[in-house]
């Protein structure tokens, strides 16, 4: 049996806890309290993890992590981060600067970015069509990056196998 | 021998609820004065907001409280998973300190009680405290 663990980061309302719910066989682990935060829109966020897993099939197992999206807790991001076969940076779109979310996330793995297998998840773009995706793309670049960047929409278990498939196979191709 | 300090500054934060903020305060100085001043005392909401703090904390206590948030709350999903019950209370003992986390309802809303000590001070004197703490003060 062959064990592999992806971890979902990004920013508060990005939809981490929702693309664990929505892929995970079981029901998931969550670490959630109520918010307390009026500038945030989710009512309840994540305060330690998620966790949840999925049978790939042939004897492969993923094991999926979710890290809070508030900054305090940055703490946890490169706890639960550690190890990971692949990383999802989840995005929403309808956020005031996604862009900017986006790219503090990047700023907050720099040192890990080398090491790391990444698949970046737009989510909302039928709502807010920018930036594109080729916005995100352009970050990348400029930062001497490459990585997929997909529009997903998290509560469909096929747009977040997709990203799954693709972290997979991107890690088993470098290892 | 009982380990006696001088009086430890404490801070209330500003926290958009200010009357719990007020209230969490009166938990720190309680236990402050109940420990005879050998610990460091801090409240932060259930989602990691520093809501008061006291004693001698050489950590930030916004980061400090976004961590008890996260052990907490851990520590609630493991006692769920494991069917044990609510848990009352987490521990880390330490080489050179202990660190003890208990969930308590002030004015409706549930809040982490985080106390650090040394290794000087008896675990169940500080268990007692928190108790003696919440009845008083919480909720319960």
């Amino acid at each position: 049996m062959k064990e592999f663990k992806i971890v979902f980061t990004g920013p508060p309302g990005a939809g981490k806890t929702t693309a664990i719910a929505a892929l995970s066989d079981l029901p998931p682990v969550r670490t959630e309290a109520r918010n307390t935060d009026a500038t945030l829109g989710p009512t309840h966020i994540t305060v330690a993890m998620d966790f949840g897993q999925v049978d790939l099939g042939r004897g492969q197992w993923a094991r999926l992590f979710g890290t809070p999206g508030q900054a305090r807790f940055e703490f946890m991001w490169r706890i639960v981060a550690a190890d990971a076969a692949g990383v999802v940076i989840l995005i929403d779109n309808t956020r005031a600067d996604p862009l900017g979310e986006f790219v503090a996330y990047l700023e907050a793995y720099r040192d890990l970015l080398p090491q790391m297998t990444l698949v970046a998840g737009i989510g909302r773009t039928d709502v807010s069509r920018h930036p594109t995706v080729d916005d995100y793309v352009e970050q990348l670049t400029a930062r001497g990056l490459a990585f997929p960047v997909l529009e997903v929409d998290v509560r469909r278990r096929d747009d977040v196998q997709v990203m799954v498939d693709m972290l997979l196979t991107k890690a088993q191709s470098r290892s | 021998m009982k380990e006696r300090l001088a009086p430890a500054p404490f801070s209330v934060a500003s926290f958009p609820d200010s009357a719990l903020a007020d209230h969490a305060l009166r938990i720190v100085q309680a236990l402050l004065v109940d420990l005879d001043g050998a610990a460091a005392i801090l409240v932060a909401s259930a989602d990691g907001f520093e809501l008061a703090h006291g004693g001698r904390l050489r950590s930030d206590p916004a980061r400090l409280a976004a961590m008890a948030s996260s052990l907490a709350a851990l520590g609630d999903t493991a006692s769920h998973e494991t069917g044990i019950g609510p848990p009352r209370c987490l521990v880390i003992e330490s080489n050179d300190g202990r660190l003890v986390v208990r969930g308590m309802r002030l004015r409706g809303e549930p809040v982490i009680v985080l106390v650090l000590t040394g290794q000087g001070l008896l675990l169940d004197r500080v268990w007692n405290s928190l108790a003696a703490a919440e009845t008083r003060l919480g909720d319960r």
